[in-house]
């Protein structure tokens, strides 16, 4: 099993414990990875795309092109870099005009786009390739007793044509994989809802947010569990903001579903940088340390 | 009286994604499920592609313009039964408001650092200390000379 991975900036720069806690899983999976430094960012699906699609368009399909040389699957880890690499090569493989347009400027540096590879989501190489059995025969320390609030973003899901990762009313993937680590997914009111990092209103961003935590909050879980970057961001930073603001003190840990998934494969706290993590109370790590230890 | 003002339709109709607004018979279905619509009002998705229809330019894409408090979630591309899309009728709105250099200037600063280096977000000491801490390989890059012949 080998795939080009696509870290996108943010994991690589930002979050780069994602990126471990994905290479540690894999390794244990037996997925190799392919990996390439040519890429650039995918780039954002929200300001990059609103400044000019077509240009937007153009340096998407220069990452894809460069993806097809090694004729592996792309695999995104950032659901903006989905989001942006999902839909432009959705988009010039059904549009053979836009796919010229396209064409056009990237014979400039040599390159052209064929549409010969797939882009997808990491997640859905978990399900599909790895497939649930495998997964959870590599699991050594199940997560017992966690309760992870599901968190799914949006655009592992949408626009659902293009996507084509799970229903977007009822998705159940996150819940799947999360079970399979030995812990217990919870579908609280809000797990469905955008974190609003996209919103130049910043009251309108920390209202959604705050909406989220206080829903996580309701149902108890122990912790937070999502798959995108950005969402991170505005949960784990924005969770100080939001508190400020609403006057409460939330105490979510929001962690990246391949975090948990290494931890109960076997890697350390150290290993999977959860120290890099603003929001980690220390009654959570406790709480990590026992269901792990239960095993 | 403010009349219909086809001249930005028309233009609006050779922006990617734009064309598609004349499909719009109002239903409102993608407002309820709009989280931008619930945590502020006047966000609304019906109404912004009612005005395009009305071909309203200063309000859709005039400074500080309600069209950048979208969240680009996609619930509206789903609920929609005449697939206007009104998040893509959105998105070729900001296009068109970049021309006008009406748009926030967090957009130009992104789209500045990717032309710039390749990258949205910057690299960093820290980036390469966590990095190093992880046992990660060395970030590195390799695609400004094609991104500088690109953007020349």
């Amino acid at each position: 099993m080998k795939f080009t991975p696509f870290w996108g900036c943010m994991i690589s720069l930002k979050y780069p414990q994602m990126e471990k806690a994905v290479r540690y899983s894999f390794e244990k999976l037996g997925v190799e990875l392919n990996d390439e430094n040519r890429f650039s960012c995918c780039p954002d699906p929200i300001y990059f795309k609103a400044a000019d699609k077509i240009t937007w368009y153009t340096l998407a399909a220069r990452n894809i092109s460069i993806a097809e040389e090694h004729e592996l699957d792309l695999i995104t880890m950032c659901s903006g870099c989905t989001s942006t690499l999902c839909e432009v090569n959705y988009h010039l493989k059904h549009d053979q005009k836009l796919k010229n347009k396209v064409n056009q400027s990237l014979k400039k540096i040599g390159r052209e786009y064929k549409g010969t590879i797939n882009v997808r989501h990491v997640v859905t190489l978990l399900r599909d390739d790895v497939g649930m059995e495998k997964l959870k025969d590599s699991i050594i320390f199940p997560l017992h007793d966690l309760k992870v609030a599901i968190h799914y973003g949006c655009h592992l899901l949408k626009p659902s044509e293009i996507m084509q990762v799970d229903d977007p009313v009822i998705p159940s993937i996150l819940a799947d994989l999360i079970d399979a680590t030995g812990a217990t997914p919870v579908n609280h009111r809000e797990y469905l809802l955008c974190c609003g990092k996209a919103c130049q209103n910043n009251e309108l961003a920390l209202g959604m947010s705050a909406d989220v935590f206080q829903s996580i909050s309701d149902s108890k879980a122990d912790c937070m569990g999502l798959i995108c970057p950005t969402c991170f961001d505005s949960f784990d930073l924005g969770q100080i903001l939001v508190s400020r603001k609403v006057n409460k003190n939330y105490q979510i840990p929001v962690i990246y579903y391949f975090q948990l998934l290494a931890l109960a494969q076997g890697a350390s706290f150290e290993d999977i940088g959860l120290k890099y993590h603003k929001i980690l109370p220390a009654e959570f790590l406790e709480k990590l340390e026992q269901s792990i230890a239960v095993a | 009286m403010k009349t219909i003002d086809y001249s930005f339709r028309k233009k609006l109709n050779n922006v990617l994604g734009g064309s598609a607004h004349n499909y719009c018979y109002q239903c409102g279905a993608c407002v309820g499920d709009c989280p931008a619509h619930n945590h502020l009002p006047e966000f609304n998705p019906r109404t912004i592609i009612l005005k395009t229809l009305f071909g309203f330019e200063d309000e859709l894409i005039g400074p500080d313009s309600i069209i950048w408090n979208c969240t680009n979630c996609y619930n509206c591309h789903e609920r929609c039964p005449q697939e206007v899309s009104p998040i893509e009728v959105i998105s070729a709105l900001k296009n068109m408001a970049i021309e006008k250099k009406t748009n926030p200037s967090v957009v130009n600063n992104i789209v500045d650092r990717v032309k710039k280096s390749g990258l949205t977000v910057t690299m960093t000491e820290l980036s390469a200390k966590r990095r190093a801490e992880l046992k990660l390989p060395k970030f590195t890059i390799e695609c400004q000379e094609e991104l500088d012949k690109l953007f020349k």
